[in-house]
């Protein structure tokens, strides 16, 4: 369970979350909606563990275990995955290498034996077929010359492969058409299951119409201003977040 | 002996002071007067600005005699077993009981150098430097390693450097790898000799018509001071790909005089350095286009840690008959601390028209996000610094056509930094 409790974060000197409190179970998939500027990236840099992002106040919880002190490597050995809105370009590291460091530096950290080559690779390939994923880009560097669906791809197999207890998607939708929407959402919710909670970020109700949430949160200002089921999602869709904008003012 | 120096300092002396050569030795006789004429490179010579050798080297050690028993058993114990034709020279005297047989290898011959080669000659009027000077008038013993036209070897040719175990001294060890026409030849170098005296080494590398050439050195410690000179002639359609590794070398200056002088030459050059501590490592290279429509490219690769100094120089020179000459040069440093330094030179000498060469220097430090992004996967800090310093300096051995060397090398590079990233300090 993610736990987020009266969160005060500032980039720069420049407040940017204002006591946003926010839970999800396991199990639970949560959608957090909002306009440009809200705070909803900073929310998920700030949950992995970004070093530039100062918390004032407030604490980050994962299944009871405060984030405050770790590293965001740890975070990430403690189950937490970030699907990024702009996946970085790594020249000169082939994609299986990364993912090799990634899977064995984890297991490490959880005192697990490091995958053998043949078990890693098999898993790889299995996980990467239900992905669409070619083989040969695999062998490329990390998202290195790839295209927008491609590097949101290649997020999703990294969360499939490293099966975090929770997983936050951040604008996944961004920069996706209809069909490599379609196969992302798909590979998110082939991973959705009791055990593991997913925080769903998006402007839009688009992608909510491929991955269901079980909860939709209104962000604004850097908070929650509100709370709901699926159905308020279509409603921002009519009336966009002008009422919010106007509450909080 | 016309020592015509203002001033020596007391390395010049040292060195001017012990010369002696027979009556035959004509051209090392030359290049005695010619290091006497210059004396020991200072800032005040343009292809040294960055490397003050003279100041650096305050006395000169003496000069390293041909190894005896006891050195031969010591440079021995350090020889492993590998699956490579080896040419072994200690305190840069070639040694024929150490290297290995080839003269069952078809198209192969391994035999002394001679100073009066006529393919050293015209090498070294290629070239001209004080300290390829001081080699030729002091280097004895060194070897020819020559591979007959149409002659393709499929095993690595390993020259070994190793010392006598005789501490500080003078080394000056030289060697000629020639490969006949259309003949093809990988050769590692690899420079282990001891980390005390100096050190003032050539190879030469001539490259006939259609030959194709694979050579890397490996430099992992070495002289206190230490100069290693290349000299190569690429003839018509000749291909030489050219790399290094460097690591843990004190006080390194490596200069290469490249000619690609017959057309449709190619010459790729490379290299992969990592400095730490106050180490100081100088690349500075001539790239002469002296024929037209040569290709050459040039990518070095420096990963500056602590209070460490890199240096790149390179000059393209393209004469007004060398037309459609292409050319590129690349030198990029990684600051890994705020109190390392990389200084890069790239020039571009062009008097022909119809030519695209181009050049770009550039320093930076590891991308944070990047590293965010790494650690996000959960790999640690230190990991993903090592991954990242890895990618960014095997780049520059991607240039190497042979499988063997270009693996063999990178995974020194890995072994180099370790599996968990510890290059300089990092906080």
């Amino acid at each position: 369970m993610l736990e987020i409790e009266n969160l005060h974060v500032s980039v720069a000197g420049k407040k940017i979350l204002d006591g946003l409190s926010l839970k999800v179970a396991d199990g639970e998939v949560a959608a957090i909606m909002g306009p440009n500027g809200s705070g909803k990236s900073t929310l998920s840099y700030v949950v992995a563990g970004r070093p530039d992002y100062e918390v004032s106040e407030g604490s980050i919880k994962l299944d009871g275990v405060d984030l405050a002190e770790k590293s965001p490597a740890e975070r990430a050995a403690l189950g937490l995955f970030l699907v990024f809105q702009y996946p970085l370009e790594i020249p000169g590291v082939t994609t299986m290498t990364f993912l090799k460091a990634a899977i064995n530096a984890q297991r490490k950290a959880r005192g697990e034996d490091e995958l053998a080559t043949p078990d890693f690779m098999k898993k790889v390939r299995e996980a990467a077929k239900r992905l669409n994923i070619p083989q040969d880009m695999l062998k490329r560097p990390v998202n290195f010359g790839f295209s927008g669906g491609e590097k949101k791809r290649m997020e999703i197999l990294q969360m499939a492969l490293l099966e975090p207890k929770f997983g936050i998607l951040d604008e996944m939708d961004s920069g996706l058409d209809i069909d490599a929407l379609r196969v992302c959402a798909e590979g998110v919710n082939a991973l959705r299951s009791k055990e593991r909670g997913l925080l769903v970020i998006t402007h839009y109700q688009r992608l909510l119409d491929y991955i269901t949430p079980d909860t939709v949160h209104v962000m604004h200002k850097g908070r929650i201003v509100k709370s709901g089921g699926p159905e308020l999602a279509l409603e921002l869709e009519k009336s966009g977040y002008a009422d919010y904008a106007e509450e909080a003012a | 002996m016309g020592a015509i120096l203002q001033n020596p300092t007391q390395a010049e002396q040292d060195l001017l002071a012990s010369f002696s050569a027979g009556k035959a030795e004509r051209e090392r006789k030359a290049a005695f007067d010619r290091f006497a004429n210059a004396g020991l490179p200072s800032r005040r010579v343009e292809s040294w600005h960055y490397t003050d050798l003279r100041a650096k080297l305050r006395t000169a050690p003496p000069r390293a005699k041909k190894p005896d028993a006891a050195a031969l058993a010591h440079a021995k114990d350090k020889l492993g077993t590998v699956d490579r034709f080896r040419i072994v020279t200690v305190d840069g005297f070639f040694s024929r009981e150490l290297s290995d047989e080839l003269s069952a290898v078809p198209g192969v011959r391994l035999r002394p150098l001679l100073e009066d080669d006529l393919r050293l000659k015209r090498l070294v009027q290629g070239a001209g430097d004080a300290l390829l000077d001081l080699n030729g008038a002091y280097a004895e013993g060194g070897f020819v390693l020559e591979i007959a036209p149409g002659g393709r070897v499929d095993a690595v040719f390993e020259l070994v450097a190793l010392d006598g175990g005789t501490g500080a001294q003078g080394r000056f060890g030289r060697g000629l790898v020639a490969l006949g026409e259309n003949s093809r030849a990988t050769v590692l170098e690899t420079r282990g000799e001891s980390g005390e005296g100096f050190s003032d080494s050539a190879l030469f590398l001539s490259l006939g018509r259609g030959a194709e050439l694979d050579y890397a050195c490996r430099t992992t410690g070495g002289a206190a001071v230490e100069v290693q000179t290349i000299v190569a002639r690429l003839e018509r359609d000749a291909r030489l790909r050219a790399s290094a590794l460097v690591a843990g070398a004190p006080f390194l200056r490596r200069q290469l005089f490249v000619s690609c002088a017959g057309e449709n030459a190619e010459a790729h050059l490379s290299g992969g350095a990592l400095l730490r501590g106050r180490e100081h490592v100088d690349t500075t290279l001539t790239l002469t286009h002296d024929a037209p429509s040569c290709i050459s490219r040039e990518t070095f690769k420096y990963v500056l840690a602590d209070q460490a100094e890199g240096v790149f120089q390179g000059k393209i020179v393209v004469p007004p008959h060398a037309q459609k000459t292409d050319g590129k040069m690349l030198c990029r440093g990684l600051l890994l601390s705020d109190e390392a330094s990389m200084s890069s030179k790239p020039e571009l000498e062009i008097f022909a028209d119809d030519v695209a060469c181009g050049h770009g220097a550039a320093c930076a430090r590891l991308d944070e996000s990047q590293l965010f992004y790494m650690e996000s996967r959960g790999i640690p800090r230190a990991e993903a610094q090592g991954i990242l310093v890895e990618a960014f300096a095997a780049e520059a051995f991607d240039i190497i056509d042979d499988e063997e060397l270009r693996d063999l090398l990178k995974l020194d590079l890995k072994r180099l930094l370790g599996t968990n990233f510890h290059w300089g300090a990092f906080s």
